[in-house]
């Protein structure tokens, strides 16, 4: 079993208008997927799907061999399922310390504690530290989020996504809006943090596609277009007329 | 060690001086400050919904009159009741119709939220006001005996006709309530809740089951609130709809934690005090008090959406700026 996330025959419509056509997509264990297309090729839907925003009008999704079709974010998560979002969500009344230190309670499992004070709680602390140094988040550790800069609060949004140590983590359009040098240091953090997992990846940026995936899949119209590496997706002549272009395809080469 | 007393001097002073009040104020005012003690208790418990978690309840009063009422009828009903099993009662039936609606509310939010607990409210108002071989109908329930405050074979005080001994008992509610809440708010469960109110959707991609959480956050609030409706049954000596049930007895915790302020935990507190204080002043010149709070309330969204507590940070915040640009004037 190589394939930590499979989807088969996956199909979802908004009251009659359809977004997914018979979508299979099957995401091998420790590869980066990036899933691309253009506006409204139904990217989000997909992750939507995958992670139980929606639930599929047909099809099944498969985790690490479980069916897990309809299943909530919450059950999809404490199984091993990170997301990150294209508009930012995080706590944004909190500092930076308590948004990463729930996703460590909830690695932890510490859910329903009601007799200790979290403060005191030092195994907590520290390992939200640890992140955060790793994250390079530690200067604004005790910023209200509110306060952070634009790539800053970007990273910790990615950060927040794998700060409950999840095999697999969705990202979705993680450099939207950042600038080349935070999205170089975005294409940073996910390398380093995503050492043995799986990483399936929306983006519209062909530089950062590129360099981070080992596969990608094109979705056109809500149905998959092409499936292969880097080199093969540039070199199809589909999808040079979908998405990509003739001029772009050739400076990236 | 000097540093754990510099810690404990200022509770120590409060102590003592809440403390001497009767002595000080003498017994006339042992109304106002018992009054203030209960509110204070309930509206804390609205902000653990209001200002915690983000959902705004239009009936909190429900589970003030289910404790009032639920103290009351065990009082009438139950001969020799000691305080604190009264008290439970209390507790209890404010927990009972908690985990009745629960279920119900918790999985919607904003104005749905806040329109049902209106709806509920006036429900049980209705109710109360009906079952007059329970209730006693628009009369409500009146003296019921009420039990001293004692340590069975140590001390025991009356609280019947004694105001001062009633203000002792009203305040270690309000002190033991009060350190109860913070430390819920406090808990990595508390950590949970102020989340659900920042970002629910994140909470629940993080692993969190959000209605569970608001559920609990949900019967903890009803809990407190029961507290004080139990608190004031006793001292007021009788349970009537309108006292214990009615619409303003719902607003008044909202408008409390508005003024105070609902971005921190001793807000509501502040808010009750001075809820307390304007009404007290307000009614040697008028009988028209909610048209003097009202117009204040609209003031203080306009001008002060924190609230008092706000302003004092704000002041604060004011003041180290102040400082720090003479400190610089003076380098």
């Amino acid at each position: 079993m190589n394939n930590i996330l499979e989807t088969k025959k996956l199909y979802h419509d908004f009251d009659g208008l359809q977004v997914l056509f018979d979508v299979n997509l099957q995401i091998r264990k420790g590869e980066c997927h990036a899933v691309i297309g253009p506006n409204g090729a139904g990217k989000t839907t997909l992750f939507n799907v995958i992670t139980g925003t929606y639930k599929p009008s047909k099809g099944k999704v498969f985790f690490k061999g479980a069916d897990v079709t309809g299943k909530s974010p919450c059950d999809l998560c404490r199984m091993g399922i990170g997301r990150s979002f294209q508009i930012t969500t995080t706590f944004s009344r909190l500092t930076t310390f308590q948004n990463i230190r729930l996703g460590i309670l909830s690695k932890k499992g510490v859910r329903f504690n009601f007799f200790t004070r979290v403060d005191k709680m030092e195994d907590i602390t520290r390992e939200t530290d640890e992140l955060l140094r790793r994250i390079n988040l530690i200067g604004e550790r005790n910023f209200p989020v509110s306060a952070l800069s634009y790539g800053k609060h970007r990273a910790l949004e990615i950060s927040l996504a794998m700060s409950t140590d999840p095999d697999l983590v969705l990202l979705d359009e993680f450099a939207a809006g950042m600038s080349r040098d935070e999205t170089h240091n975005a294409v940073e953090l996910i390398k380093k943090m995503t050492q043995g997992k799986t990483v399936v990846l929306i983006e519209h940026d062909m530089d950062v596609v590129f360099s981070l995936a080992d596969r990608i899949t094109v979705l056109h119209r809500g149905q998959i277009l092409a499936v292969g590496t880097p080199q093969e997706i540039r070199q199809n002549q589909e999808v040079k007329d979908a998405y990509l272009g003739d001029l772009e395809v050739s400076a990236v080469c | 060690m000097i540093d754990k007393m510099k810690r404990w001097l200022p509770w120590a002073a409060l102590i003592i001086a809440l403390a001497f009040v009767p002595k000080i104020f003498g017994i006339y005012y042992m109304n106002f400050f018992i009054t203030f003690a209960v509110f204070a208790v309930f509206s804390v418990s609205l902000n653990l919904l209001l200002g915690y978690t983000g959902l705004l309840s239009f009936g909190h009063a429900m589970y003030f009159g289910a404790g009032g009422y639920g103290t009351a009828l065990a009082l009438k009903y139950i001969w020799n009741l000691p305080l604190l099993p009264a008290l439970s009662i209390g507790i209890l039936s404010a927990v009972l119709l908690a985990l009745i609606v629960c279920p119900l509310v918790v999985r919607v939010g904003g104005t749905a939220f806040a329109m049902m607990h209106m709806a509920f409210a006036q429900l049980l108002y209705v109710i109360a006001l009906k079952s007059r071989f329970i209730t006693g109908g628009e009369d409500g329930l009146a003296n019921f005996r009420i039990p001293p405050f004692s340590i069975p074979g140590v001390v025991s005080f009356p609280l019947e006709g004694a105001p001062a001994n009633f203000y002792y008992f009203a305040i270690i509610v309000l002190g033991a309530s009060l350190w109860l809440m913070w430390f819920f708010t406090k808990t990595p469960f508390g950590q949970i809740q102020v989340g659900i109110r920042d970002n629910a959707k994140r909470i629940d991609y993080l692993g969190f089951k959000v209605t569970h959480a608001k559920a609990v956050v949900y019967i903890v609030s009803a809990a407190f609130a029961g507290v004080a409706g139990s608190v004031y049954a006793m001292f007021q000596n009788v349970v009537a709809p309108d006292g214990y049930l009615g619409l303003l007895v719902s607003f008044t915790p909202i408008i409390n934690t508005m003024l105070g302020g609902i971005a921190s935990f001793f807000g509501p507190v502040w808010g009750t005090a001075i809820y307390a204080l304007i009404e007290e002043i307000i009614f040697r010149y008028t009988d028209r008090v909610e048209l003097v709070i009202g117009i204040i309330f609209v003031l203080v969204i306009m001008y002060a959406p924190l609230g008092f507590s706000g302003l004092m940070l704000k002041l604060k915040f004011k003041w180290m700026m102040f400082k720090n640009k003479r400190m610089r004037q003076a380098a």
